[in-house]
């Protein structure tokens, strides 16, 4: 066991060197600049990458050092309360957060206000409810309204498939507020359409493995499916291989969500219809400019929300140059 | 043994040290309370994962029970029972799939790596189905006093952790069943032979593993006011981790609870410490897993015969 200590040193300093080049600068003057901190559901998704990307482009341009962090895994609400749990621990300014559970995450938050850090609410909301019992209140909420996004994307499909069409959905994880808001926005949207049946609802849980596996079971149970809705873009794609697998490309519509450079390529292949654009840079970037407003004292609106876009192939070019 | 111990401590002391000269925020009391905190889930659920290593088998399934007692514990506490009902249901939920476990390796004569992979699977299934894979969420005060609640300036779960690791050292060294543990892990056919009742101590063993994955779980739904069907996911590889770091032989027959204990904090603090610095979540992963495979190696070394 003494032999693991030079290891363990050696492990913590290179950690230590790695992320402080990483940060840039000298640290006398990151030191001296007020942290934002960004609390992210995963960084292993491309969303929050390019949320990343966009809260880094901010934090530089206004002088401020940002702190991002995010569990390992997008559900894992017990390790984002941990890390709201350190982060305050080292004195953060403002505490940026993409809640991995509406109502789960209060719990931190009740710690983060008891320790006087703002918080800003970014991507998916709060329980209205459960924030009010807890007295949790958000500066503000900088998001995109997924029931809109399932709605746009519901229209999408009546407009293109002429209001007739055999629908398999692929849903998030059941339980999770975007993955309703998403759901309920596409049901909605067809509902009042005679001719649109959704012959199939299934949970592929974001991903793109189920999202193949998922899909590809549902078109040996109704091999008539025509069209696909995918609450996001991995599920989408996912479901696209299967429709390869299957000799069937072409012949099936996928409308997914997101608009991940993966699936833009999709549809500029014509393998995929159409995807809602969610621009998670501009999230990013909203909310490291609210925090600093906070930190001055200024006072922000309610809600701040995001545009989306629908992404077809005649547009999927230009959002690409757009998003940067 | 004792000399390997002690190691482990140094190795959890000289963690500190270096924190502590890196980073300002890391030796406060408020800090330190964190990490006990943060620690006690992971280091319950080990204290059970050690009774099963330490008979020579594994539990793959520990994260799985979390889930399913925990959501078993929020649905009776919805449904209006108090918690001195609530929390009984839920012990024994987590004590059954333990026992369950523990009756099929011994009377099916099946691996425990396979029992325990299939309950791992069983039961987080069940709890999703119980659940409509939906969390169940908003909790009464005096539940939540759980895990929010402090005694002087310490925390209730890590109050909680302490209770658990004293009852299951004093049943690990000074009852029979926790000698037979050890006499299990270290050749069950000898056990056997010499008159042990595998076929009672078996099912008890992984009973105690259900056991402490059903505590671990009324901490974390008291915590998040929340019992989610997906909670717990990898808590089998944080235990696993936290007794083989405490220097619990894999093969069995060989460890301590406090070594147990101080792998648990080596993990917390380490992750507290990793946090505290803003190292990036992926180096995060990578320097806990060297972590890990160093302990072990170290372990692997001093086993070694020297020649």
């Amino acid at each position: 066991m003494m032999r693991i200590l030079p290891g363990l040193v050696c492990l913590l300093a290179a950690a230590t060197s790695l992320s402080c080049n990483r940060a840039g600068g000298d640290s006398n003057a990151a030191t001296a600049r007020p942290v934002v901190a960004l609390v992210l559901k995963t960084l292993n998704h491309p969303f929050f990458v390019d949320m990343r990307r966009g809260a880094q482009e901010a934090a530089d341009r206004l002088g401020v050092t940002l702190q991002v962090q995010a569990a390992e895994r997008e559900v894992d609400v017990e390790k984002q309360m941990q890390i709201v749990e350190n982060l305050i621990q080292t004195g953060v300014r403002v505490l940026c957060i993409t809640p991995s559970g509406s109502r789960e995450i209060l719990s931190a938050l009740v710690k983060a206000k008891n320790a006087n850090v703002p918080v800003i609410v970014v991507d998916t909301r709060l329980d209205a409810k459960a924030a009010a019992d807890a007295g949790v209140r958000g500066e503000t909420f900088i998001g995109s309204d997924n029931y809109e996004g399932g709605r746009l994307a519901g229209r999408h499909a009546v407009t293109v498939t002429g209001g007739k069409a055999r629908i398999g959905i692929l849903e998030g994880i059941a339980g999770h507020e975007t993955a309703d808001s998403r759901l309920r926005g596409f049901r909605d949207a067809v509902a009042g359409e005679p001719g649109m049946a959704i012959v199939a609802s299934q949970p592929a849980n974001w991903e793109r493995d189920q999202g193949f596996n998922v899909f590809q079971n549902m078109l040996q149970a109704h091999p008539n499916i025509d069209t696909v809705f995918a609450a996001s873009d991995l599920m989408a794609l996912g479901a696209i291989e299967a429709i390869a697998a299957a000799g069937k490309t072409g012949k099936i519509r996928v409308i997914g969500f997101d608009a991940l450079d993966d699936a833009k390529r999709a549809i500029d292949a014509g393998t995929m219809d159409a995807s809602v654009a969610q621009f998670p840079y501009e999230m990013g970037k909203a909310a490291v400019e609210s925090a600093v407003k906070v930190i001055n004292g200024e006072s922000l609106p309610a809600d701040i929300m995001v545009k989306l876009e629908m992404v077809t192939k005649p547009t999927s070019g230009k959002a690409r140059e757009g998003r940067q | 043994m004792k000399a390997r111990r002690f190691g482990t401590l140094i190795g959890l002391v000289v963690l500190c040290l270096v924190l502590w000269a890196l980073t300002p925020f890391f030796l406060t009391v408020s800090n330190l309370l964190n990490i006990a905190e943060q620690t006690s889930i992971n280091a319950i659920v080990a204290a059970g994962m050690t009774f099963v290593i330490l008979s020579g088998g594994i539990d793959l399934s520990v994260g799985s029970i979390v889930a399913l007692s925990g959501v078993v514990l929020g649905l009776s506490l919805h449904a209006g029972y108090s918690p001195l009902v609530a929390l009984p249901v839920m012990i024994a939920a987590g004590v059954l799939a333990g026992a369950t476990n523990g009756l099929l390796i011994d009377r099916g004569r099946l691996p425990p790596f396979i029992v325990t992979l299939g309950m791992m699977s069983i039961a987080r299934g069940a709890a999703l189905l119980i659940t409509e894979g939906r969390p169940i969420s908003g909790f009464e005060e005096s539940f939540r006093a759980l895990a929010t609640a402090r005694v002087g300036f310490v925390p209730a779960p890590v109050l909680i952790m302490a209770t658990v690791y004293l009852v299951a050292h004093f049943v690990l060294t000074r009852t029979t069943f926790g000698r037979y543990v050890y006499a299990i892990g270290g050749n069950e056919d000898a056990a056997r032979l010499s008159g042990v009742r595998i076929h009672l101590h078996k099912p008890a063993i992984y009973a105690v593993s259900g056991l402490t994955s059903a505590l671990a779980a009324m901490i974390l739904t008291a915590r998040l006011n929340s019992a989610q069907p997906i909670a717990g996911t990898m808590y089998e590889l944080d235990a696993i981790a936290a007794t083989v770091i405490g220097g619990t032989s894999l093969m069995g027959g060989e460890g301590t609870l406090a070594g147990t204990l101080i792998g648990a904090l080596i993990m917390g603090v380490l992750r507290n410490g990793l946090n505290l610095l803003g190292v990036s979540s992926f180096l995060q992963q990578i320097v806990i897993g060297g972590v890990i495979v160093g302990a072990v190696l170290v372990d692997t070394v001093l086993k070694r015969p020297r020649t």
